[in-house]
């Protein structure tokens, strides 16, 4: 692999700026039998917290026009498991292990951090913007007092990793948020989360998951994350991870003009498992045929 | 992975049978896998974004065939595709049918669900099991492959809603008059049908599996979208993902809402 797509964020070095987004690439090893997952530039595993959990009841999908709802309910095994189950299974790779992880208090949110803090993984991924649980989740990511509070108590107990926050497209001024979390302490800010949505069976006057709303990921939620991420790298000054509809090469390129300095891959993963691996070579062509040294050179050069 | 539809045959105004050519996809399917299949012909088309899941119905020589019913946007634009087109699907994906041995089964299948009991009929006739089959529909026009079924099975019962085609009434009817015979029962179909198939084969203690269908976005145990509800030994509920510990379940155990 060539040296044009290697990028570093907040001192770990990465083979390439893809990586898949928490909670629609399992614990990563989910993919292993279909993909090399050494060809990934990171895998974010899916969020965890102190204690297994469940989930939401089903149905918890529904496909929407290029888009889909999810309500999955951040279901996980708990952080004891995963660093004794899973996290073993995915070191094997030469692949960034992000943790995204999340809790129902403050007090959860420092502890899961402390004890992931202690692991060989690279680097923390706070989620305060899932929308689909009804404690913590969207509150701490919608409500600024909130975002500083997580993000500050947590940073003071984790000694050995950055942490990046993911933040909520849920709110009416990203800036605002973008910019606490930097204040609090945050390395790097990922953005987008879901957004928001609902679809109704006009058949059964029933919403179609049984959570009545859901997160709306896809192509569809492009536009609004491309904005985002670009409003966020005029506020802030630490890194900016693009999430939000990449489909291919093109996607990619888009969100780092607008200002990212790297990129998640979420429900295109569940298009075609093979799609993350086809980004980096065609990324790769890309930056030979408009003889660009390094992909991090694009970062924030939309001309606006 | 991909393949060359070399057929895409309107059986009548509802259902669909597609051949695919692929060796590699052939010589890894079993009976009771499934694919997610893509169902758009060009890259840059989102609508609709997810591939969709099929039974693996038949193969042969380095083919295999789906048989599917028109629903949404997805099946509408499988039917819609060419012979001669390149099509793109994953491995074959989920667990199989298990067998033990057993001499004499019976086959339950309703509408679409007859899709993934072909391939299990043909698997199971050669290795020399006597096969029943117990085939339901609303309608004529659910009614389907029959001849093909003729060459695997011993036996078959059609039954209707409308009484056209086979017996009036429901599937289990016929099934339950004969159940004693069966020392394995294997069904796929709408869920009632499955319920009331498996409630049968626990009052005859005859062991029973069944194929479930479940929404899935990834089909590979990674969205967890596709739940289904499972006792285990020792009576507790233990939530299974439909794409990779199933669709094939212990009828006996599903715990069905
Ligand atoms: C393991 C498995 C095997 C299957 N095998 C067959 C088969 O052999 N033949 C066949 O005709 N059908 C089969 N189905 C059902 C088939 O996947 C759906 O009918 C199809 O996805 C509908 O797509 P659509 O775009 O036409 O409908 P739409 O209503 O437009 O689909 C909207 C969304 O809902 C999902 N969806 C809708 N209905 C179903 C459903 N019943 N099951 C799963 N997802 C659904 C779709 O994947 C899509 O994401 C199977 C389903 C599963 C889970
Ligand atoms: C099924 C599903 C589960 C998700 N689970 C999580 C999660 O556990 N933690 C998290 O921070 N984001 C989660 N997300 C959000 C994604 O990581 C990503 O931010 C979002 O889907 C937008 O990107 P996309 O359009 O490329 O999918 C989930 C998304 C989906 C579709
Ligand atoms: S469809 Fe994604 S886990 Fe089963």
């Amino acid at each position: 692999m060539s040296k044009s797509l290697e990028i570093e964020i907040c001192g770990v070095k990465f083979n390439n700026p893809i990586i898949t987004a928490s909670g629609t690439f399992g614990y990563g090893i989910e993919y292993a039998r279909f993909i090399d997952l050494n060809k990934l530039g990171g895998v974010s595993v899916k969020g965890i917290s102190l204690n297994e959990t469940t989930g939401n009841k089903m149905p918890r999908i529904m496909e929407t026009n290029a888009g889909m709802l999810n309500a999955i309910g951040l279901q996980n095994v708990g952080v004891e498991k995963f660093i004794k189950e899973k996290l073993p299974l995915l070191k094997k790779y030469d692949t960034r292990i992000i943790v995204n992880f999340w809790g129902k208090s403050i007090e959860e949110y420092v502890e899961v951090a402390r004890i992931l803090d202690e692991t060989d993984i690279d680097m923390l991924e706070m989620n305060i913007s899932c929308p689909n649980i009804k404690e913590g989740g969207i509150a701490f990511g919608t409500d600024p007092k909130m975002t500083y509070s997580v993000v500050y108590e947590t940073k003071k107990v984790i000694k050995n990793k950055p942490l990046i926050v993911k933040l909520s497209p849920n709110v009416t001024d990203i800036k605002l948020f973008g910019k606490v979390a930097q204040e609090a302490g945050a390395d790097a800010i990922s953005a987008i989360n879901t957004l928001l949505g609902m679809a109704i069976n006009i058949e059964t006057k029933k919403p179609y998951i049984s959570n009545i709303t859901g997160g709306l990921s896809g192509p569809a939620i492009k536009p609004v994350a491309i904005r985002m991420v670009y409003e966020l790298y005029k506020t802030v000054s630490i890194p900016i991870i693009g999430i939000g509809g990449i489909m291919n090469y093109k996607d990619v390129v888009e969100f780092y003009l607008a200002g990212a300095s790297a990129v998640q891959i979420g429900t295109a993963n569940f298009v075609n498992p093979e799609i993350s691996i086809k980004i980096v070579t065609e990324l790769e062509d890309y930056l030979k045929s408009k003889k660009v040294d390094k992909i991090t050179d694009l970062t924030g050069k939309v001309i606006a | 992975m991909k393949g060359k539809v070399v057929n895409n045959l309107m059986l009548n105004d509802k259902y669909y049978l597609m051949e695919i050519e692929s060796e590699d996809f052939v010589n890894k399917a079993k009976p009771g896998h499934f694919m997610m299949v893509k169902a758009q012909q060009y890259d840059y088309l989102y609508d609709p974004l997810l591939r969709r899941p099929f039974g693996v119905c038949d193969i042969e020589r380095g083919r295999f065939k789906i048989l599917y019913v028109l629903i949404g946007k997805g099946t509408n634009l499988l039917s819609q595709i060419k012979t001669g087109s390149q099509i793109e699907f994953s491995e074959p994906l989920g667990n199989t049918f298990k067998f033990n041995n057993e001499k004499t089964v019976a086959l339950v299948g309703g509408g679409v669900g007859i899709a993934p009991l072909l391939f299990l009929a043909k698997y199971l006739h050669n290795q020399d099991v006597l096969v029943d089959l117990y085939y339901g529909g609303k309608t004529e026009d659910d009614i389907l492959l029959i001849d093909e079924f003729k060459k695997y099975c011993q036996h078959i019962e059609v039954t209707t809603e409308n009484g056209k085609v086979g017996k009036k009434g429901i599937v289990t009817s016929p099934l339950s008059e004969n159940i004693k015979k069966y020392e394995k029962i294997y069904a796929c179909g709408p869920k009632r049908m499955l319920q009331a198939t498996s409630t049968l084969a626990i009052n005859h203690n005859i062991p029973i599996e069944v194929s479930l269908d479940e929404r899935m976005a990834c089909g590979m145990g990674a969205c967890l979208g596709c739940l289904v509800y499972v006792k285990n030994d020792q009576g507790e509920i233990e939530q299974k993902r439909c794409c990779v510990e199933g669709p094939v379940f212990d009828g006996a155990r599903i715990v069905w809402e």
